[in-house]
C-alpha cells in the first residue's frame, strides 16, 4: 500500500469538512447539526495528525493537540445533547427551526 | 461731595440731581416691599421674619410710598426753580458749554487702545432754555398730579377693595402705584437732561414701559391689559423708526450728542450723508416722535391708554409722555431736512382733524379729552413742521397745563360720580361739584383759546405760523385752513363736554354726585390759575409778548418765522377767535341753551363713531394679517412633504427607520443561514487571498 503524501490527507480532511459544513447548512435536526459539528471537528483533527506525519518540525505537536480537540469535542457533544434532551423534553421536537422564542 | 455739587461753576448739575431725586422712593419702595414679600412667607416660623413683616406696613399697601414720591417731586420742582433762576440770570445769547453741560463716557465700543478710532456711548446733561422750562412744567405738573392722585387712590390704600369694573376683591396697590409714577417721573427728566440720542432713546423705553405698567394698572380688567398691550406695541413700531434714525447718525458722525449733530449740520446738509439718507434718518426719528406723541397712523393707542387710572392719562397720555415726541421734534429741530418738516407739518394737520371730528361725537368723559389730546398733539407737530419753533414748543407747555387740569377735573368727575364716565348720564354737575366744575371752565376756556386764557397765546402763534408759511408757499394753504377748522372744533367739542357734564338737570337719578376732597380739588385750582396765567406777558392782549414765548425763543435753533407771519398776525388771530367762537357758540345752540334732547344723547354710530374705521383696518390687516401668517406658515412648517422644513426632518428620520427595518430582516435566527453566510464569507476571503499572493 503505497503512502498517499500529505496532500491525499489535506484533500481528504478537505473534503470531510465541505460535508460538515453542508450538513449544518441542509439539516433541520439538531442531531444532525452534531454530526456536521464532528465531521468538521474530526477533518480538523486529520490535519493535524496528517501535518504531525509529513512535517518534521511539528513533532507531537499535531497528534497532542489533535487528542484535545477530541477531548472538547465530548464535552461539548455532551453539553449540546442535554440541551437538546431539554429542548425535546419542552417541544416534543428537535428542530432547531423551532428554538426562536428569544428572537425579537 | 462738595466738589460733585459744585452749583457755582455747574449749575446744571441741580438738573442731574432734580431728574435722580425721584429714583429715591422708586428704589426704596422697591426694597421694602421685596423684603417684605421675603418676610411673608415666612413669618409663621420665623419671629424675626415676622417682625419685619409688621414693621413693613403688614398686609396694608405701603400709603407712605405716596408721601415719599411727593417729597422727592417737591425737592425736584425747588431745585429746577433754582436752576431757572440761574438761567435767568445768564447773559444773553448761547449758553456757556462749561456751565451748563458735562458729558462722560459710558460704554466704549471699537478699539481699546486710546485711539481715534474709538467710539463711545456716551452719558450727560445739557441744559437750555427749552430743557428748563420743560423740566419745570414736567415736575410741577407731576407734583400736583402726585397730590391728586392720593384723593383719586386712596381706594388702593385699603387692604382690601372691590374692582368696580369686573367686581373682583384684590389687594390694595397703593405703593406700587407710587413706585410706578415715581420711575416714570425719573425717566422722563432724565429724558428732558439728556445730551445725546441714545440716552434719549433708553429713557424714551422707560417711560414707555411706565406706561405700559400705568395703563395695564388694573390688570385684571382684560380691557386695560390690551390696552396696555397695544400702547407698547404700536410704541414699539415708532421706536423701531427711532433706532435707524440712531444707526445713521451713528454710522456717518460717529457721535450721538445732540449738539455736536446740530453743529454738523449748521451750514445745511454736511458732505458726509447723502439727501437720502438724511431724509431717511428725519423721517425714522419722526415715526418714533409719532409713535410716543400718537400722529397717524400711530394714533390708535392713545385713546385705549385711557383704560389707566385718571391721574396717570392726566400725567403721562396728555401731559408730558406724549409730548415727549413733540420735545424731540424740537430738541433734533436742525436736524429734519426740509421735505421732512413738510411731512411731519402734514401728519399733525390730519392728526389735529381727524382725531378732533371723532372727539365730535365721543361720549366717554376721558376718551373726549384722549381724542382733544392727540388733537392738540397735531397742533404743536403742525406748528414745528411750517417753521414755528417756539409757537409749538409754547403750546406744548401751556397745553400740558391745561390739558392734566382738564383730566384732573374728569378725574374728580369719575370720583365724584361712582366711576361714572358716561357723559350722558351727567347733567347739572355744576350744582353738587362746584369747584371742579369751575376749574374745568377754565381749562375749557384754555384749550378753546379763548383771549388772556394760557392756550390763547400759543394757539394764536402757531395759526400765524401757519398762515405765514402758506401765504410763502401757496400749494399749501391746507396747513393753515385745515387748523383753523380744527381750532372750531376744538371750542365745540370742549363746551359740548363742559355743557353735557356740568349744565342742565341731572339726567341719571341713581348718580349721587359729591365735591371731592380738599386733597383733589387744591391741585385743581392751582392748575387752573397756571392754565389761565402761565404764557403771560406784557402787553397781555399780545399774544407775540408772552414771557413764557420769550424764554423759549433764547433756545430756538434758527430762526425761521416768516415775516409774514407776524405782518399777518392780527389776521390768523382775528380768524382763530371767530372760529374757535363759532365753535363755542354752536356747543351752547345745541347743548347749553335748553336740556339736550334725547336725539343729541342717542349712542353715537357711523363714520366718527367707528373712529375713522382707524382700528378696524387695522385689526384686519395687521392683527388678523399677522395671525393668518402665523398659522399659515406654522401649516407649512408642519406639513409632510419634502419642500418643508418640519417635512425634510421627517424624511430623513423615516428613511433611517426604513434602513434599519431592512437591515433587520437580515437577521433570521436561523443557525444554517449564518453558517451558510459564514461558509461563503471564508471562501470568499479565501479566494481573495489566492488572487491576491499569485
Amino acid at each position: 500500500m503505497s503512502d498517499p503524501g500529505l496532500t491525499g490527507y489535506l484533500v481528504l480532511s478537505a473534503f470531510i469538512f465541505c460535508c460538515g459544513v453542508l450538513c449544518l447548512t441542509t439539516k433541520r435536526n439538531a442531531i444532525g447539526l452534531l454530526m456536521g459539528v464532528e465531521l468538521i471537528l474530526n477533518a480538523a483533527n486529520l490535519n493535524l495528525v496528517a501535518g504531525a506525519r509529513y512535517v518534521q518540525s511539528l513533532k507531537l505537536d499535531g497528534q497532542i493537540f489533535a487528542l484535545l480537540v477530541i477531548v472538547l469535542a465530548a464535552a461539548e457533544a455532551a453539553v449540546a445533547l442535554a440541551i437538546f434532551l431539554n429542548f425535546y423534553n419542552n417541544r416534543s421536537t428537535v428542530d432547531v427551526d423551532d428554538a426562536k422564542d428569544l428572537k425579537g | 461731595m462738595n466738589r460733585f455739587l459744585d452749583l457755582a461753576n455747574h449749575p446744571g448739575r441741580a438738573y442731574a440731581v432734580a431728574a435722580l431725586l425721584p429714583l429715591l422712593p422708586v428704589l426704596l419702595l422697591a426694597v421694602a416691599a421685596t423684603v417684605r414679600n421675603l418676610a411673608r412667607c415666612r413669618r409663621h416660623t420665623d419671629g424675626s421674619a415676622n417682625r419685619i413683616y409688621w414693621l413693613l406696613g403688614g398686609d396694608q399697601p405701603l400709603k407712605v410710598g405716596g408721601y415719599l414720591a411727593i417729597a422727592a417731586m417737591l425737592g425736584s420742582v425747588a431745585l429746577s426753580a433754582w436752576g431757572l433762576m440761574h438761567l435767568s440770570g445768564e447773559p444773553a445769547g448761547k449758553l456757556d458749554p462749561d456751565r451748563w453741560a458735562e458729558r462722560g463716557e459710558w460704554i466704549r465700543i471699537g478699539a481699546t487702545k486710546a485711539e481715534a478710532s474709538a467710539v463711545s456711548l456716551q452719558l450727560g446733561y445739557r441744559i437750555d432754555h427749552l430743557t428748563a422750562l420743560m423740566f419745570t412744567m414736567v415736575s410741577v405738573v407731576g407734583t400736583l398730579i402726585f397730590v391728586f392722585a392720593m384723593g383719586y387712590m386712596n381706594a388702593e390704600a385699603k387692604e382690601h377693595l372691590e374692582d368696580h369694573a369686573i367686581h373682583l376683591e384684590r389687594r390694595g396697590r397703593f405703593g406700587r402705584f407710587y413706585l410706578y409714577l415715581s420711575l416714570f417721573a425719573a425717566s422722563m427728566l432724565n429724558l428732558l437732561i439728556a445730551d445725546n440720542l441714545f440716552q434719549v432713546f433708553a429713557c424714551w423705553e422707560l417711560v414707555g414701559v411706565c406706561s405700559f405698567f400705568l395703563i395695564g394698572f388694573y390688570y385684571e380688567r382684560p380691557t386695560a391689559s390690551t390696552a396696555a398691550n397695544k400702547a407698547f406695541i404700536v410704541n414699539r413700531i415708532g421706536d423701531a423708526g427711532f433706532l435707524i434714525a440712531i444707526a445713521i447718525a451713528f454710522t456717518h458722525f460717529g457721535t450721538l450728542n445732540i449738539e455736536d449733530l446740530i453743529g454738523a449740520f449748521s451750514g445745511g446738509r454736511p458732505a458726509s450723508i447723502s439727501q437720502e439718507m438724511w431724509i431717511v434718518m428725519g423721517l425714522g426719528l419722526f415715526l418714533g416722535c409719532a409713535g410716543k406723541s400718537a400722529q397717524i397712523p400711530l394714533q390708535t393707542w392713545l385713546p385705549d391708554a385711557m383704560e389707566g387710572p385718571t391721574p396717570v392719562s392726566a400725567l403721562i397720555h396728555a401731559a408730558t409722555m406724549v409730548a415727549a415726541g413733540v420735545y424731540l421734534v424740537g430738541r433734533c429741530y436742525p436736524l429734519f431736512s426740509p421735505e421732512v418738516l413738510l411731512v411731519i407739518a402734514y401728519v399733525g394737520m390730519l392728526t389735529a382733524f381727524v382725531s378732533a371730528t371723532i372727539a365730535l361725537v365721543m361720549t366717554d368723559i376721558k376718551r373726549v379729552l384722549a381724542y382733544s389730546t392727540c388733537s392738540q398733539l397735531g397742533f404743536m407737530m403742525l406748528a414745528l413742521g411750517v417753521g414755528g419753533w417756539v409757537a409749538g414748543l409754547l403750546h406744548l407747555l401751556t397745553h400740558a397745563f391745561f390739558k392734566a387740569l382738564l383730566f384732573l377735573c374728569a378725574g374728580s368727575v369719575n370720583h365724584g360720580c361712582h366711576h361714572e364716565q358716561d357723559l350722558r348720564k351727567m347733567g347739572g354737575l355744576r350744582r353738587s361739584m362746584p369747584i371742579t366744575a369751575f376749574t374745568m371752565l377754565v381749562g375749557v376756556l384754555a384749550i378753546a383759546g379763548t383771549p388772556f386764557f394760557s392756550g390763547w397765546y400759543s394757539k394764536d402763534r402757531i395759526l400765524s405760523a401757519a398762515l405765514g408759511f402758506s401765504l410763502d408757499h401757496h400749494e399749501h394753504a391746507l396747513l393753515f385752513f385745515v387748523p383753523l377748522i380744527v381750532a372750531g372744533m376744538t371750542a365745540f367739542y370742549m363746551f359740548r363736554l363742559w355743557f353735557l357734564a356740568f349744565t342742565g338737570s341731572p339726567r341719571d337719578p341713581q348718580l349721587q354726585p359729591h365735591e371731592s376732597p380738599a386733597v383733589m380739588t387744591v391741585p385743581l385750582i392751582v392748575l387752573a390759575l397756571l392754565s389761565l396765567g402761565v404764557a403771560w406777558g406784557w402787553p397781555l392782549w399780545n399774544a407775540e409778548a408772552s414771557a413764557l414765548g420769550h424764554v423759549l425763543e433764547k433756545a430756538e435753533p434758527i430762526l425761521r418765522t416768516h415775516h409774514l407771519a407776524e405782518e399777518y398776525h392780527w389776521l390768523a388771530g382775528g380768524l382763530a377767535l371767530a372760529a374757535a367762537g363759532a365753535g363755542a357758540g354752536l356747543a351752547w345752540a345745541k347743548y347749553g341753551r335748553r336740556a339736550p334732547t334725547p336725539a343729541h344723547l342717542a349712542e353715537p354710530r357711523g363714520f366718527l363713531a367707528e373712529k375713522w374705521y382707524f382700528d378696524t383696518v387695522y385689526d384686519a390687516v395687521f392683527r388678523r394679517g399677522t395671525v393668518k401668517a402665523a398659522y399659515a406658515s406654522a401649516k407649512f412648517d408642519k406639513a409632510e412633504h419634502a419642500k418643508s422644513l418640519d417635512g425634510t426632518m421627517n424624511s430623513i428620520a423615516t428613511a433611517a427607520a426604513r434602513v434599519g427595518a431592512n437591515a433587520r430582516k437580515v437577521q433570521t435566527g436561523l443557525i444554517r443561514q449564518y453558517v451558510f453566510a459564514l461558509a461563503l464569507t471564508v471562501l470568499g476571503l479565501l479566494g481573495m487571498l489566492t488572487w491576491l499572493t499569485k
